[in-house]
């Protein structure tokens, strides 16, 4: 089904949690809704729950107003962040609750306690308390109550947050999976950018309330629109600068390394003289150690543009990648990630080529020159 | 697939608001008619005359020296037995705390057994053992520690035997509260203090004290207020120059002696007053814990010859406390006993008397009803509104939770005193029926402990349990019946179980507004049989006993429920 929030605000008092938000998700899609705590993904959640009523604005499941639709009429299905099982009753208990108040038939109750219990991989474990099972068995129980009513929307409200990190990795394959048999319209709020970039068809960045950006995980990750989705979502190197010249091709920017040159993407709607931020990825950096002649990164450096004389002043070594921290003109810093690092004795002191590829540096307008909430 | 399959018709939803707002109107409705209006009369009518308003009452109550003894005696009550419960309780806090000992949970079982006991049952055993020719004159003549009887109970040592009995049944609240506040110290806290060289006694000054102090007052101005106003206690033990002694004979001639509204009115500005300023003044600010550190076990494990002064202090401390029962319990199955320190014979014959006679069987029958209908009040009402405030389902929901905490602050004789002058020529009328007016006192005043209980299991309850129930199309109702309540259900009984023990054992709404024989509950039936001659003290310690079983199981099954959490039913903040 599709869920249109459609210009939805949500106020506390004098408190906005959610300002004008607006937002499509397709029918069948896999939609994550990614922010900082505090950043109204869960009012926005528990709003399309029917938890919560907005203050402003309309929800449209399929073509439906479901505005003032009490949560009990809306036909979701939700899992908690706590997960929410009912303690005095077993799994098969648990699951059976939203069919009983379907008043099916008892086939076909079983038949949907069944279907869900397979899919969650629960099967053995019916007759046992909540209490008896551990935290990847209850997310799972959790999961498979909400999806026994199959609900025409699925709301996954930071499923994952109560598990250690392995079993994370192994319920989002889980999620994932469940996700392509049902497709079922899915929409999951989660802090963790991994999460969202590893499952999502689509991501909607949200901020102090605001929604700053919808996209996929990868235009999102090459091509964020703020410096605070860019520092959010990966690691980065931002720089403020001032944009010396721009055409539609390329654009040359004044910073405290001197000028750099980025090339291509969205700088639509920037003129000389604008204050801006960069943002390159620490991966994007190509180094070079002038002791031993050769590119650190295995990848020959031939322009003179956007090469900076740096220091090396701290090394961390990972085994499959190394990071190093550079100190550049002007009190700056860069951070390089370099993958399948050479072996070598480097030093902290020694003078380091860099080069930012033009291509891979990302003109951001700073966040308060957006227009609020879109 | 189908949008909203099987979804419910909202018309039921809006059934369950019109019934939640229903039940809340009905419960400001009850609140006002059974303890703001009868109160209100008794504020109007201690300052109205014939014509218009006058302080003339409270010329007259002062004027007369009956009465400012009356008030003088009662205070002094209420310190005395404060500060004794004082002594007693934070030695006893600070080692129950602090220790481990063998069998400490037997033992700290037994240290609250007397808060279950009726004082004033109690009141009958120490006239048997405290009389010129009672026990304890004939054990210490026989030891030659006297040469002749000492008149324990002349009038001014009845004074201290009032106290002494409140002490002993109120020393239990005021340790709950205690050994809750200091339990709750982050014990880094005094690890820190003695790394810097402090004295154990500085440490307590300065660390423990002025953390604890909150919880200390919440439980010290229960016992002040409770020793204050309790009527069964003086009146038994023949004591009658105290205030509630004095409100007890005047509630009948009210009307021709309105210096009656004058004194209760005096006792709700004395017991407001001390609530606010215990909370305001005395108390002081109320220190939030920061969070704490992973300390280890604190608590010092002792041995059985290491902890034998903890075990030998709490059993003799619990002994005490319930000698008074003890002694009631021999003068129930006492045959023979004349002159000698214990009977001669024993015989059950006072309990088979129960059975034969009317009055013990009425007081039985009729207070078995009140009890579980007031239960039942409590019950539905408490859920209902620990439910509406732990929830927040209205606006300023804050507000009614404090207006139900209200009875506890509000003595019996006050509410049952208001309730007579109120309701005397009116339907209600206790002349005619007690019945209605018993139940209501007996559920309003132990309202309180029910919803203290039930919000505390509501608070233990993620309101995602109800949220999720609701995501599955379920209405409020359904919820609360399939999801909340078997939650909560454990602290439901154990607060049920409390109101209905109260409520076997009220005496000042008992004595007040049962006026005739029929109506009497069992604690009047008590009263009744210690006043007639012959074998009527008997046969009422007998009556006394079995109701001491009756709250004794009780209790013990609600502490067993509730575990930790019995203490946060007896605090006023």
């Amino acid at each position: 089904m599709r869920v249109v929030l459609d210009d939805m605000s949500k106020k506390y008092g004098t408190v906005t949690a959610v300002h004008r938000l607006s937002l499509d998700i397709e029918d069948g899609a896999l939609h994550f809704l990614l922010g900082p705590s505090g950043c109204g993904k869960t009012t926005t959640l528990r709003i399309l729950a029917g938890l919560e009523t907005p203050s402003e604005g309309r929800i449209l499941f399929g073509d439906h107003d479901v505005t003032n639709v009490p949560a009990a009429q809306r036909g979701i299905g939700m899992v908690f962040q706590n997960y929410a099982l009912w303690p005095h009753m077993t799994v098969r208990e648990n699951i059976e609750y939203g069919l009983k108040l379907r008043k099916l038939g008892k086939k076909e109750q079983e038949k949907l306690l069944q279907e869900s219990l397979e899919l969650t991989q629960l099967n053995s474990y019916v007759d046992r308390y909540p209490g008896q099972l551990s935290g990847g068995q209850q997310q799972r129980v959790a999961l498979a109550r909400a999806l026994a009513i199959k609900p025409s929307v699925l709301l996954l409200d930071e499923p994952l947050s109560n598990l250690d990190a392995k079993l994370r990795l192994e319920m989002r394959d889980n999620i994932t999976r469940i996700h392509q048999m049902t497709r079922i319209t899915t929409i999951y709020v989660t802090h963790d950018q991994k999460e969202a970039l590893s499952m999502g068809t689509q991501v909607s960045v949200m901020r102090a309330g605001h929604l700053i950006q919808t996209d996929s995980p990868r235009k999102l990750y090459h091509h964020p629109l703020t410096p605070f989705i860019a520092n959010f979502i990966g690691e980065t190197n931002l720089y403020h600068g001032t944009v010396a010249s721009i055409d539609p091709k390329q654009a040359i920017i004044k910073t405290p390394f001197g000028p750099i040159l980025a090339r291509g993407h969205r700088c639509a709607g920037i003129k000389v003289g604008d204050s801006v931020s960069l943002s390159i990825r620490p991966e994007a950096i190509q180094v070079q150690f002038a002791d031993f002649g050769q590119d650190a990164s295995a990848v020959q450096v031939q322009t003179q543009e956007n090469r900076f004389k740096t220091t090396l002043s701290l090394l961390t070594y990972h085994g499959e990648s190394e990071q190093l921290e550079l100190d550049g003109p002007g009190n700056t810093k860069v951070r390089v990630n370099v993958f399948n690092p050479p072996e070598l004795d480097l030093r902290v002191g020694e003078p380091v080529s860099c080069f930012f590829p033009p291509d891979r540096v990302v003109v951001l307008k700073h966040e308060e020159n957006l227009s609020s909430g879109t | 697939m189908k949008p909203y399959s099987g979804a419910l018709p909202a018309s039921r939803h809006r059934l369950a608001q019109i019934l939640g707002f229903l039940v809340l109107g009905l419960t400001l409705g009850f609140l006002f008619f059974f303890l703001v209006l009868p109160v209100s009369v008794i504020v109007v009518k201690a300052f109205m005359g014939p014509q218009g308003f006058t302080l003339d009452y409270f010329r007259l109550l002062f004027a007369n020296e009956l009465q400012t003894t009356a008030i003088q005696n009662s205070l002094l009550i209420g310190l005395a037995t404060t500060i004794l419960c004082t002594v007693l309780c934070v030695p006893l806090a600070l080692i129950q705390t602090k220790y481990n000992y063998p069998m400490k949970t037997l033992l700290s079982g037994i240290l609250l057994t007397p808060m279950v006991m009726p004082p004033f049952v109690g009141a009958i055993g120490i006239q048997r053992f405290f009389a010129r020719r009672g026990s304890v004159n004939l054990f210490l003549l026989e030891w030659g520690v006297i040469d002749a009887p000492i008149e324990w109970l002349n009038p001014e040592s009845m004074f201290w035997a009032v106290v002494v009995l409140e002490t002993l049944h109120l020393y239990p609240i005021l340790y709950l509260n205690l050994t809750a506040a200091i339990a709750n110290i982050d014990p880094s806290l005094e690890e820190m203090a003695a790394t810097l060289g402090t004295t154990r006694w500085q440490r307590f000054k300065d660390v423990i004290w002025p953390l604890a102090r909150p919880g200390y007052f919440a439980g010290a101005i229960i016992v002040f207020i409770w020793a204050l106003t309790d009527l069964g206690t003086p009146l038994l033990t023949g004591y009658h120059e105290t205030l509630p002694v004095r409100i007890f004979n005047m509630v009948t001639d009210v009307n021709d002696n309105p210096v009656g509204y004058a004194l209760v009115f005096l006792v709700i500005l004395l017991t407001v007053s001390i609530f606010i300023a215990s909370k305001h003044f005395l108390a002081g600010k109320k220190f939030d814990m920061l969070g704490r550190g992973h300390v280890g076990e604190t608590t010092k494990n002792l041995g059985w010859i290491s902890g034998l002064p903890c075990m030998v202090l709490i059993l003799t401390v619990s002994f005490v406390a319930l000698l008074p029962h003890l002694s009631v319990i021999i003068t129930a199955l006492s045959d023979k006993w004349f002159m000698t320190v214990l009977p001669e014979e024993y015989t059950l014959d006072h309990f088979r008397q129960i059975f034969k006679t009317d009055l013990p069987m009425i007081g039985i029958q009729n207070s078995l009803m009140l009890a579980s209908l007031s239960t039942i009040f409590d019950l539905i009402l408490g859920l209902l509104i620990a439910y509406v405030v732990v929830r927040k389902l209205i606006p300023g929901a804050q507000i009614l939770d404090s207006l139900v905490m209200l009875p506890l602050a509000l003595p019996g004789i006050v509410l049952a005193f208001g309730y007579v002058v109120t309701y005397t020529n009116t339907p209600l009328d206790p002349m005619n029926n007690p019945i209605p007016l018993l139940i209501i006192a007996y559920g309003i005043r132990r309202l309180p402990y029910m919803v203290r209980s039930a919000s505390a299991g509501l608070q233990q309850t993620s309101p995602s349990l109800e949220e999720a129930s609701a995501t599955f199309g379920a209405t409020r109702l359904h919820t609360l019946r399939k999801i909340t309540i078997p939650l909560v259900m454990a602290n439901l009984i154990a607060g049920s179980l409390l109101c209905f023990a109260y409520a076997m054992l009220d005496v000042s709404d008992s004595l007040i507004l049962a006026m005739k024989d029929q109506f009497y509950p069992l604690t009047k039936a008590i009263y009744a049989l210690f006043l007639e001659h012959g074998k009527g003290e008997l046969v009422a310690s007998a009556l006394g006993v079995v109701s001491m079983g009756i709250l004794g199981g009780c209790i013990m099954l609600a502490s067993v429920l509730l575990g930790k959490k019995m203490g946060e039913l007896f605090r006023s903040g």
